[in-house]
């Protein structure tokens, strides 16, 4: 009679339907996009240079020679992402084209990066008179030490100064790159080598799923942070994103190697896989092309909570002083320099705080929303 | 279950040992050693070392040895319980350890405990009023909490309730006030656990929400079960139904977890005893890692790995305690 009831519907629309139907699981996921959109046009939200300035008839846009390579990384590669996604059925209707198309495009802006010569402007656009000038949202840069220390909250420094009179919006702003970043890259980190080790473990079992499984243990013993700590302290000089995003990703993967490993002890027993090597698939077309796409749901779910997991982790290593060096900012850093005078400035704990307790929340949201949509079952309504 | 036990503690030691080693080798071989550190000089106008001392000082702790032989003679001595001394202060790792322990394990025993007297009845409300304005509201206050970093609730509660610019409740830092030595012994106790109330809370909130959403979901499954309506039938009073026969059955799987907590709250101790200036075995693992304190910084992971093993352990222990249906072969 209803031919909707009929109508195809893959594994990842069903998911997104169910997902989407999740109030709190969309706005998580709404506040996370914009969130990495403030973390790309931070330095045009938060500039101590004019977006476009014109004075003596000449028209000039100070704020772009004075970006960092990772800035324009963010700006580039941000709106790549969100263009490759819209467009994916086109792109990658022969695979291998559109991802070489795509990595002859990221080759391209990294060499571009390293011959990129950044302007170092110590002057600020707001005092210099121009006949026109479009300064951003907050006008200082998060490095300049521009205004009086310690003023509260006002309207031209929204979330205060801090104790050497930094503009704490500023901080904020560009610290939401450090932290979203981290958060994504060291997950993807741990999510790779979890997904590695959990499938060798699960797909062959006897000697390598023990060698594995000891390694698991191992790890896991370590108190999350104690090992980080361990690592990051020790090799204090080369505390750069990377090393912090590397320490990261390379102690956290357990949880994740013993979820896939669950999930292809599983799924290796079921008869879709004996049919794939019944008919003569190799290991690696097994495990890559039939059983890791069915395990991806659960993979999802975990990889988002322990995005999360890891923002928490990066700004306990940054509010312990264990994160990365100045002048970086980072909500954690934030945070950890509020210690010696939260008895009056609340707002350098308050804002920061705030911003990692929305971003936590919203990873959360999402997780929790995306772990109902793949398993209906654990719904509880 | 006798031979399972002694094979799962057998297995104890190649964990064990791999968890040694790799902290072993990283803090060994990291750039930096003890030398450096006391050789470097300037404080109170003392001057650098020569290179010579600093060979000598190196040869002394053995810095100069291959890793992996004093990986072997720190095992041995490992063998017959001996953490060797501090490079610091020359005092045994075991008495350092010893005397900072008793703060640490108070602290996260007590956050433990009041996480489940607090999270087991509020996952059980919730379960009993599953989708009602209670059950909403509780759930979505413990999704804000296990959201919230310790650290931030830290600084606010401080801010808030510890001497800052509003509230003046409770003290700050420390342990005990100033004059303590001079207290009774109520008085002193009064004054210790007015100083413990915020690190606790600070310690105890994550835990509790983990615990609460964990419990509400075993709840539920309980409240699910066949035997449920069996004894709605037969005409039991909702309280009895709840309390004896689906409470019973949702514990279970809540009380094995405690084990899997350990380590969290470990790692939550080190955070909150730095901002509330304790001196418990976080403070000193910071402490030995800034003055590359080397077999302090093991004689800690040992410790804390045995506790986590241990914890692991027990918990694999209780579900057959609790449901005799589990059985290891």
């Amino acid at each position: 009679m209803n031919q909707t009831n009929f109508v195809h519907e893959s594994y990842a629309q069903r998911i997104w339907r169910r997902f989407r139907a999740e109030p709190f699981a969309r706005n998580g996921l709404w506040t996370i996009l914009v969130l990495f959109a403030v973390a790309a046009l931070a330095p045009f939200l938060a500039n101590s240079h004019a977006i476009i300035r014109v004075a003596d008839g000449r028209v000039t846009f100070p704020i772009f020679p004075s970006l960092e390579p990772i800035e324009w990384r963010f700006l580039l590669y941000v709106p790549l992402a969100g263009l490759a996604w819209l467009f994916r059925r086109r792109l990658f209707a022969r695979p291998l084209g559109g991802a070489t198309f795509l990595l002859a495009l990221v080759i391209l802006i990294e060499v571009w990066l390293v011959f990129h010569h950044v302007v170092n402007d110590p002057t600020n656009d707001r005092d210099r008179p121009a006949a026109f000038k479009l300064m951003p949202l907050v006008p200082f840069s998060p490095v300049e030490t521009a205004s009086e220390p310690f003023l509260p909250p006002s309207w031209t420094h929204p979330c205060g100064t801090d104790s050497t009179g930094r503009d704490i919006a500023a901080r904020m702003l560009h610290g939401a790159r450090t932290s979203l970043s981290i958060g994504f890259v060291a997950q993807s980190i741990a999510l790779s080598i979890g997904v590695t080790l959990g499938s060798l473990a699960g797909y062959y079992r006897s000697w390598p799923d023990i060698a594995i499984c000891r390694l698991i243990e191992i790890m896991d013993c370590f108190p999350p942070l104690l090992l980080i700590l361990v690592a990051v302290s020790l090799f204090e000089s080369q505390n750069n994103m990377f090393y912090i995003m590397a320490v990261i990703g390379l102690t956290t993967w357990t949880g994740m190697a013993r979820l896939v490993r669950g999930e292809f002890l599983r799924l290796s027993g079921l008869p879709f896989t004996l049919a794939a090597q019944a008919i003569g698939a190799g290991d690696l077309r097994v495990i890559v092309r039939h059983i890791l796409p069915n395990a991806l749901g659960p993979i999802l779910v975990a990889g988002t909570f322990g995005v999360a997991s890891t923002i928490l982790l990066e700004s306990s290593l940054s509010f312990l002083g264990f994160g990365m060096q100045a002048p970086t900012p980072s909500w954690g850093d934030i945070l950890g320099e509020s210690r010696l005078y939260i008895d009056f400035a609340w707002w350098l704990a308050f804002f920061p705080g705030l911003a990692i307790l929305i971003t936590i929340m919203s990873y959360n949201f999402v997780g929790e929303g995306l772990r109902d949509a793949v398993d209906p079952r654990l719904r509880i309504k | 279950m006798t031979t399972y036990l002694i094979r799962r503690i057998l297995l104890l030691v190649p964990t064990l040992l791999g968890i040694t080693l790799l902290t072993f080798l990283l803090v060994r071989e990291a750039p930096g050693n003890i030398a450096l550190m006391k050789g470097a000089g300037g404080e109170n106008g003392s001057r650098a070392m020569t290179a010579e001392q600093r060979e000598a000082m190196i040869k002394l702790y053995g810095l100069d040895k291959d890793p992996f032989t004093a990986y072997a003679e720190w095992i041995g001595r490992l063998t017959r319980l001996d953490l060797g001394d501090s490079w610091v202060d020359h005092r045994s790792v075991v008495a350092k350890i010893g005397e900072r322990i008793g703060l640490t394990a108070s602290l996260a025993g007590s956050a433990l405990l009041i996480s489940y007297l607090v999270a087991i009845p509020l996952g059980v409300i919730a379960a009993i009023k599953r989708g009602q304005v209670t059950d909403r509201a509780i759930s979505f206050t413990v999704f804000v909490l296990y959201s919230i970093p310790s650290f931030a609730a830290a600084l606010l509660l401080i801010l808030l309730v510890a001497g800052g610019d509003y509230l003046n409740l409770l003290p700050m830092y420390g342990t005990n006030s100033i004059n303590a030595s001079e207290m009774g012994r109520f008085e002193w106790l009064w004054d210790r656990i007015q100083h413990m109330i915020l690190p606790v809370i600070c310690l105890t909130y994550g835990s509790l929400s983990y615990i609460s959403r964990y419990a509400r979901v075993s709840m539920l499954e309980a409240l699910a079960q066949d035997f449920i309506r069996t004894a709605r039938a037969k005409g039991l009073p909702e309280r009895l139904v709840i309390l004896h026969h689906a409470l019973r059955n949702a514990l279970i799987p809540i009380i094995t977890i405690f084990a899997l907590e350990l380590p969290v709250l470990i790692s939550g101790a080190v955070i909150i005893e730095e901002i509330f200036s304790l001196p418990g075995m976080g403070q000193l693992m910071f402490a030995s890692l800034e003055a590359r304190d080397n077999p302090t910084i093991m004689g800690i992971t040992v410790f804390v790995s045995i506790l986590t093993l241990l914890g692991y352990l027990l918990a694999d222990i209780l579900y057959v305690v609790v449901d005799p249906r589990i059985r290891y072969e």
